[in-house]
């Protein structure tokens, strides 16, 4: 009973106990050459110097900067337009097929592009970033702004509300779970085009730090970087991300449009 | 009128583009004109260049689909037909989604080189977590009650698979499956670009270090249009299909 | 004369729950002989889903036993067909094959299920919808689906859950009368749970009346049946003996009132 319960409670830890002893074994036994499959305790060591060393610091709060200038971006221009094409029926019509077009190309695609533009460094990420984002936001506000039920809008205006009055009370609040889903997911989006965007169009960073691994042959920078890359990852939409969303979409007992998958 | 409807917006956003390019007197190495795209568009396609960078992306994403259903079904179906591999399993797969499979694309390299087998390998991993995800959970909506009253019937477990959880997660299998694709494609050409053995992103990505502009262009166009069709002629279709025959318009 | 279908001995149920077991059901003795409809009415909660769920095989009671057939259940089978209270019958299948479900799995011949098929449609009045999807049918509808697929796949035992809870009270008068006038045809054992006094007595050759949780047996009632085929609900209510025992057993599930 006791045992099975403990069980239960320690089951989500297994994947990663098998994936260490399965590497620590193949380690003990094969012995692969470090620069192709480096031992455990080469990972956590490098992790540690990158740690104290003060490189891997300098490269978080760079990938955190672009990554918070790109979403904040495009959060804000996303929200805009799709504000306006939410409550403008023809704008909407006219940006479909556009967005649609941009939406799939949208990211690490425009990278050859725009290299040429910003050449490689933070705009360039942050673009990268921007881009990616805005048309999820876009998106979201769009559909959250149609979906609020008319009767509510019509209810503001039967109490004598004008135009910004029904916008501003009604509207916006009624979108607002689709926005913020919407940016729970943009976040994650932003972060996987920002590892990319930071391979090839940047100097610094967290993609950086996990390429160079690749070109000195350290198998274990990338994969301790990888590691950390999904940690975060999931710390940013565990502790920020769900909550917020969880707190509006709960309060008023709405159900958000799209999981961040 | 639909089809003004489409042509319109691009028609105007290429007569901006027209405007900016000779208003501003940009230089080619950073914007090229509408027509030169076009002349592009032809030698690339009058030389079968681009037809073999397309096929070489589009052979890629079949062969990482193919691959990515054929193991991702059977493993979402085993994650989602048991309780304690479901508890094992989801917050691992959550974690894995938090790494794209783009980061692990230096690893890769050292792993296998500048390969075709590189690209594989990490359009597979990016394919493959959405469709065991969405296998899994697919599986696990399923009402006990159909389960149930299969059992009741008399039928044996295969009986229930092939009934019941199969034909239950399809609708879920094939939105996980969109899904996967759609990451899958931009991996696709991400790895190109830093692998160049051939691909639509090795296109682009090569055409920039010859200051190419026109190509690159081309290519971004290529790019979005394949898989808009991939997407609306081949994929959706099946979605609405599954969805609407199920009668589960869950969005 | 008739012999015993199912017989629950000394059946007593717990729940494993995050503080402990939870009782489900008091000590319960039923036994239900060939042919006969028994209903089971009790408050919500009494654990007679439960005692249900044993008989079909879903789960495997705490104490006591209960035999099929005298030979002991170890799991679901099909002997012992159910329908649900809450739709089971799948989206996927059209009406005609969610009915023949029961005969593919066995391996029924395809002139054999088709014609058993036809035969359930026309007496569950599902004729014009054989190849709708159960989403393009009323609630009333898929029901009917639902007690056809059992009585296709031809069980001795059919266990019957509420069946009709989650339909509108018009519908339900229709099917209660459909349902009685099936019991009454194929001679099939029943056994039906329900928490409407009425439906109990109106289905019932046996009225048996729980306890409020932990549920055990409080009173068995029989209602005798007068003329062949089904009871209609004009009769029914118009009949003096009838409303008699409704009241009974009205009284005794009152006192059970939580």
């Amino acid at each position: 009973m006791i045992f099975s319960r403990v069980a239960w409670k320690l089951l989500p830890a297994a994947p990663a106990f098998v994936i260490l002893t399965a590497w620590f074994v193949y380690w003990l036994v094969v012995r692969p050459p470090p620069s192709v499959i480096p031992s455990i305790a080469d990972v956590v060591r490098t992790g540690a110097e990158l740690a104290f060393g003060g490189r891997l610091l300098g490269d978080f709060i760079a990938s955190m900067g672009r990554l918070l200038g790109g979403v904040a971006f495009g959060i804000a221009t996303g929200m805009i337009m799709g504000f306006v094409a939410g409550v403008c029926r023809p704008v909407a019509t006219f940006l479909n097929p556009l967005v649609v077009f941009f939406n799939a190309i949208s990211g690490i695609v425009w990278l050859p592009l725009v290299i040429g533009w910003l050449g490689v460094g933070n705009a360039l990420a942050t673009f990268l970033i921007w881009n990616t984002v805005f048309f999820i936001i876009f998106q979201n506000t769009v559909l959250g702004i149609q979906l609020v039920p008319e009767v509510l809008e019509q209810g503001v205006r039967a109490l004598g509300g004008g135009r910004w009055e029904t916008i501003r009370t009604v509207t916006l609040p009624g979108a607002l779970p689709y926005i913020l889903s919407g940016v729970r997911s943009g976040l994650g989006f932003g972060w996987r085009a920002l590892i990319a965007a930071e391979l090839v169009g940047a100097t610094t960073g967290l993609g950086q730090l996990i390429f160079s691994g690749s070109e000195y042959h350290r198998a274990d920078i990338i994969i301790f970087g990888a590691l950390l890359i999904g940690a975060i990852a999931m710390l940013m939409d565990r502790w920020l991300l769900a909550p917020i969303e969880r707190r509006t979409v709960v309060r008023w007992g709405l159900v958000a449009a799209s999981r961040g998958r | 009128m639909s089809r003004l409807r489409v042509l319109l917006p691009f028609g105007l956003l290429i007569a901006f583009w027209w405007a900016i390019k000779s208003g501003f007197d940009i230089s080619d190495k950073l914007l090229v004109a509408p027509p030169q795209v076009w002349s592009s568009f032809r030698v690339l396609i009058g030389h079968g260049i681009l037809a073999e960078y397309v096929s070489t992306s589009l052979s890629m994403i079949g062969i990482a689909t193919l691959v990515s259903f054929a193991i991702g079904v059977p493993l979402g179906f085993a994650v989602g037909t048991n309780r304690y591999a479901a508890r094992a399993l989801e917050g691992f797969l959550r974690y894995l989604q938090g790494i794209s499979g783009i980061a692990w694309l230096p690893l890769a390299i050292l792993w296998f080189g500048f390969t075709h087998t590189t690209t594989l390998a990490i359009v597979i991993y990016t394919l493959i977590v959405p469709i065991i995800f969405n296998t899994m959970t697919g599986v696990r909506a399923i009402p006990e009650n159909y389960i149930l009253a299969l059992q009741s019937l008399g039928a044996s477990r295969l009986r229930i698979v092939t009934d019941v959880y199969f034909p239950g997660a399809l609708p879920s299998i094939v939105v996980g499956t969109r899904l996967g694709m759609g990451y899958g494609w931009r991996a696709l050409i991400a790895s190109e670009m830093l692998v160049r053995q051939g691909g639509l992103g090795d296109l682009i990505f090569g055409a920039r270090t010859f200051g190419q502009i026109d190509r690159i262009m081309v290519g971004m166009v290529i790019i979005g249009t394949l898989y808009i069709v991939v997407d609306r002629l081949l994929v959706q279709p099946v979605e609405t299909m599954t969805l609407a025959r199920w009668g589960v318009l869950r969005k | 004369m008739s012999s015993d279908k199912i017989v629950v001995s000394g059946f007593r149920h717990f729940f494993q729950s995050d503080s402990g077991p939870v009782q489900a059901t008091g000590e319960i003795d039923v036994t239900i002989r060939e042919g006969e409809v028994v209903t089971l009415v009790g408050p919500s909660g009494c654990g007679k889903t439960t005692l249900l769920k044993a008989i079909a095989g879903f789960i495997m009671p705490t104490e006591g036993q209960i035999l099929c057939d005298g030979k002991p259940v170890r799991g679901p089978g099909r002997e012992r067909g159910v329908v649900f209270q809450e739709l089971a019958i799948l989206p996927w299948r059209t009406v005609r094959r969610n009915i023949a479900h029961g005969l593919e799995i066995a391996r029924v011949g395809k002139a054999e299920r088709e014609q058993t098929v036809e035969r359930l449609i026309g007496l569950m009045g599902l004729v014009g919808f054989e190849d709708r999807y159960p989403h393009e049918l009323s609630g009333g509808m898929r029901q009917r689906v639902a007690v056809a697929r059992t009585w296709a796949a031809d069980p001795d035992v059919i266990l019957m859950d509420e069946p009709f809870a989650a339909v509108d009270a018009m519908t339900r008068l229709t099917l209660q009368e459909e349902l009685g006038r099936l019991c009454a045809t194929t001679h099939k054992t029943v056994f039906f749970i329900t928490h409407s006094v009425e439906e109990a007595v109106f289905l019932g050759d046996r009225v048996l009346v729980m306890t409020k949780r932990p549920g055990t047996i409080k009173a068995t009632l029989d209602v005798p049946r007068h003329g062949k085929g089904g009871r209609d609900w004009d009769s029914f209510t118009g009949d003096p003996e009838m409303r008699a025992i409704s009241e009974q057993v009205m009284h005794l599930v009152h006192a059970e009132r939580v």
